[in-house]
């Protein structure tokens, strides 16, 4: 690694975590994010460059781990790369960096009330960054599209714009009740941010104005959202599920019946193979995807659903038990989807062959969220409670993790057509 | 003819489209997924070249009965869709008729959504899934009553919020109570005598008047909550009444304003024909209905906010939720054909509701006149001095939260 001179941050660094190994700032220019040395740069990071990233060899290189293997606990057991200086509370948020940011950045909000930045490096390394802080737990996060700021909601019903370069964070949003999700919408003619809340509305701010610059009524609740332009999705309370338009101004296309019977949880939007969104993912609280098209051919054929996130349930005798969905996300490059689940478990899936791809051993707590890296390479999962099982199930003083994983040979699609 | 094997055991694919025989003393029978699943036959053969990797309950379920679950479920998104139900009733059409059908005059298609939502009940109850969750036995139908949703996010923040203030002891009664109702409503469900069967049947058909009895039956519970974010619970549930399909509304009316306009979708969901329009839904043309008739665009296409315009849309979707009659009808064809017509019919829909939107805050004095057990508002006059407090002041307070619907004067239409 180069090392060049530390350039000085201009605002104050909030959030000091204890001392980590060697932390290493390469030069920058002007932003308070480093910039990695051009031979790791990703440009076109296949497998190679990642060899040593996410193997096999045990959960040390990361250097952070002090458990030994011994132990009988389980928190790891697919010995992935464990980020350093996890929240101190439930992580509800991953989210990675795009790719006009050289390297991989992971921000996570945490009930915690902060949202946390991480430098992810290609070894395998992450060096905490930042952290800003909120007045309620953090329930989502995004990126803008340069990269330069990440935006927060809160339960404390405000959503806030944290310019990474100078390390402020303003708030830009406000609610009537808690900000369930957060979406940056980058159009050919406008730019907003995009917020869900359970005051029943979808509301989209130019962060300059402390008015939206437009107000969307939802039949419920909102609990899910997701925007891949010019399409964005929103699944709301009662089974509620909206598809909306983006483009010039955004306006709902069309409201769906829910594919499923119980409480939407996660929504992810999917794109065919020209990039386009063409239909989303849905999760749902009883173990079960659906995947949903937006205007299929043939409907009856092409949508469809399958079960996940179950205890064994070869044997029809004895009951299954069925866990909520707690998040969805497709691979950037394959299409390949992951869904993480509130036993503990993940697994990926290829759609369009409607096979399974593989399952993960069980962790002991729930996986709260998940994400993908730009390129596909990491996946970034997190084990934390997620209040599946009521107050009872509630430890504070349990650890909460995010692990990386290298995704780039996994997810691969079963069947090269 | 030869007789079909296949429907005698009550597992025929292809229903009405056999090329055997069905007899009709073998239609009697409830296990009547078969002519159902014929819609999604062709998933069916598929499924079987998937059946050693998809996981194998889908397929071990599917031999009970079990149309409302694994493998008949995840077939067909257009499930309830009329095209369907006319092919189980073409072929069981005398079936109330035929003396091997049961005595509780059940047709298949309603013992099927009974039975299904017996089981899934008891899956519910055994399988340690999240309770506060809505239920609705098919895609296409409206939510069972008397469920309350909240999310894992929403409980635990009252948890925290309850911490904050040293009050958990409130919270964990609340959530006992909740449980607790979540419980009486899964064992009634379970184990519903005749006219509980008909009083679900007919929510499920007709997605209107069947809100109401739950309002008393939340209302009454809300009071001894801690729960000050979600206190009335007959809002929402009115909700997803609204705005979900009553499926019986056929889709002839939309489908002569889809199928001119279906070349039209906007081409950037991926999936199009139409080379024609660039901007087809963000310009505003006429050629585009599905952007013109939005109600927000007829006001002016050119300003950026256009707030006035939206809450116009706005005012019609939040109407959903206090109206009954009069909205559902106009947004049923947008929902019914979601899965397949363009966005120009449920943009024709949207502009009614756009337009009835206006209307509106003068219908729903009149829709609950006409229903006669419950009323949807209470007029001012009839709330205490208390009650009015609570509902004019902006948040409820424990304790003092008001058994009776709000008046309507009150409502954000």
């Amino acid at each position: 690694m180069s090392s060049q001179t530390v350039a000085p941050r201009a605002g104050p660094v909030t959030g000091l975590y204890p001392a980590l190994p060697a932390e290493e700032r390469s030069g920058s220019r002007g932003m308070a994010l480093p910039r990695l040395p051009a031979v790791l740069a990703s440009s076109s990071a296949g497998p190679t460059r990642m060899s040593l990233f996410g193997s096999t060899s045990g959960f040390g290189t990361g250097g952070t781990s002090m458990f030994g293997s011994t132990t009988a606990d389980n928190h790891n057991p697919m010995k992935d790369i464990e980020v350093t200086s996890p929240p101190d509370d439930s992580i509800s948020c991953l989210a990675f960096s795009p790719p006009t940011l050289p390297g991989n950045f992971l921000i996570a909000g945490s009930w915690a009330n902060d949202v946390r930045c991480w430098e992810v490096q290609d070894n395998g390394q992450t060096i905490p960054k930042a952290q800003q802080m909120h007045t309620g737990p953090v329930l989502d996060g995004c990126w803008s599209d340069d990269g330069s700021k990440v935006f927060t909601a809160s339960c404390d019903k405000t959503a806030k714009m944290w310019d990474l370069n100078s390390n402020q964070a303003i708030q830009i949003a406000q609610h009537d009740a808690p900000v369930k999700t957060i979406h940056w919408i980058k159009a050919p003619n406008y730019s907003c941010v995009m917020t869900g809340s359970w005051d029943k509305t979808l509301k989209f701010w130019d962060t300059r104005s402390p008015t939206p610059m437009m107000t969307l009524q939802l039949p419920e609740r909102c609990y899910c959202a997701d925007v891949v332009h010019p399409m964005a999705a929103v699944a709301t309370a009662e089974r509620g599920l909206i598809v909306y338009q983006l483009e010039n101004q955004p306006s709902e296309f069309r409201r769906i019946e829910s594919p499923l019977k119980h409480q939407h949880r996660c929504v992810a939007i999917f794109k065919d193979k020209v990039n386009k969104p063409t239909g989303f993912a849905l999760g749902s609280i009883e173990g079960r995807v659906a995947i949903h098209y937006i205007n299929p051919p043939n409907p009856a054929k092409d949508n469809f659903t399958f079960k996940c996130h179950r205890s064994n349930g070869t044997n029809t005798s004895a009951p299954q038990d069925i866990y909520a969905v707690n998040g969805i996300a497709f691979h950037p490059v394959h299409g390949t989807l992951a869904t993480v689940g509130s036993d503990g478990r993940f697994s990926f899936w290829d759609k369009d062959a409607r096979t399974k791809l593989k399952t993960s051993e069980q962790l002991d707590q729930p996986i709260s969220a998940c994400c993908f890296n730009h390129n596909g390479n990491i996946f970034a999962y997190a084990s934390s409670y997620d209040w599946s099982k009521g107050h009872e199930f509630y430890n504070p003083q349990k650890k909460n993790y995010i692990f990386l994983r290298n995704a780039a040979e996994e997810l691969k699609p079963r069947n090269k057509k | 003819m030869t007789i079909c094997q296949f429907f005698l055991q009550g597992r025929c694919r292809f229903g009405d489209r056999c090329w055997n025989e069905h007899p009709r003393g073998g239609g009697g029978r409830p296990h009547s997924a078969g002519p159902v699943r014929g819609a999604g036959g062709g998933w069916g053969a598929a499924s079987q070249r998937y059946a050693n990797v998809i996981q194998p309950p889908i397929f071990k379920h599917s031999t009970w009965g079990g149309s409302g679950d694994g493998g008949g479920f995840s077939g067909a998104s257009d499930f309830g869709s009329p095209g369907n139900k006319s092919a189980v009733f073409s072929q069981n059409r005398f079936s109330a008729l035929s003396s091997a059908h049961p005595a509780d005059g059940f047709s298949d298609e309603e013992q099927r959504l009974l039975d299904c939502v017996a089981k899934d009940m008891a899956t519910w109850e055994s399988s340690g899934q999240w309770m506060f969750s809505c239920y609705s036995p098919e895609a296409g139908k409206p939510n069972v009553s008397g469920f309350r949703e909240f999310s894992a996010e929403e409980v635990r923040l009252e948890y925290y919020n309850c911490s904050a203030n040293n009050n958990t002891e409130n919270y964990i009664n609340s959530v006992n109570q909740l449980v607790q109702e979540w419980r009486n409503r899964l064992q009634e469900l379970k184990a519903l005598n005749a006219s509980g069967k008909e009083s679900l049947l007919s929510q499920l058909k007709n997605a209107v008047t069947q809100p109401l009895p739950s309002l008393g039956f939340g209302g009454q519970q809300a009071s001894s909550f801690g729960f000050p974010s979600f206190p009335v619970s007959s809002s929402s549930s009115a909700a997803s009444f609204s705005f979900k399909a009553n499926p019986s509304v056929p889709p002839g009316n939309a489908a002569a304003v889809g199928s001119s306009a279906a070349a039209s979708n906007p081409p950037t969901f991926g999936v199009t024909s139409s080379p024609s329009v660039p901007n087809p839904v963000g310009s505003g043309n006429s050629s585009a209905p599905s952007a013109a008739s939005f109600s927000f665009k007829t006001s002016g296409t050119t300003s950026g906010c256009g707030t006035s315009g939206l809450s116009g849309f706005g005012s019609s979707a939040a109407a959903n939720s206090s109206s009954t009659a009069p909205l559902p009808v106009s947004a049923t064809p947008s929902a019914a054909t979601g899965t397949s017509q363009s966005g120009a019919s449920s943009a024709s829909a949207a502009q009614t509701a756009g337009a009835s939107g206006h209307n509106v805050t003068s219908a729903p004095s009149a829709v609950p006149n006409g229903i006669a057990s419950d009323k949807l508002y209470t007029p001012r006059s009839e709330l205490t001095a208390e009650e009015l407090e609570q509902f004019e002041a902006k948040r409820f307070t424990l304790g003092k939260i008001p058994l009776k619907p709000p008046p309507i004067d009150l409502l954000y239409l």
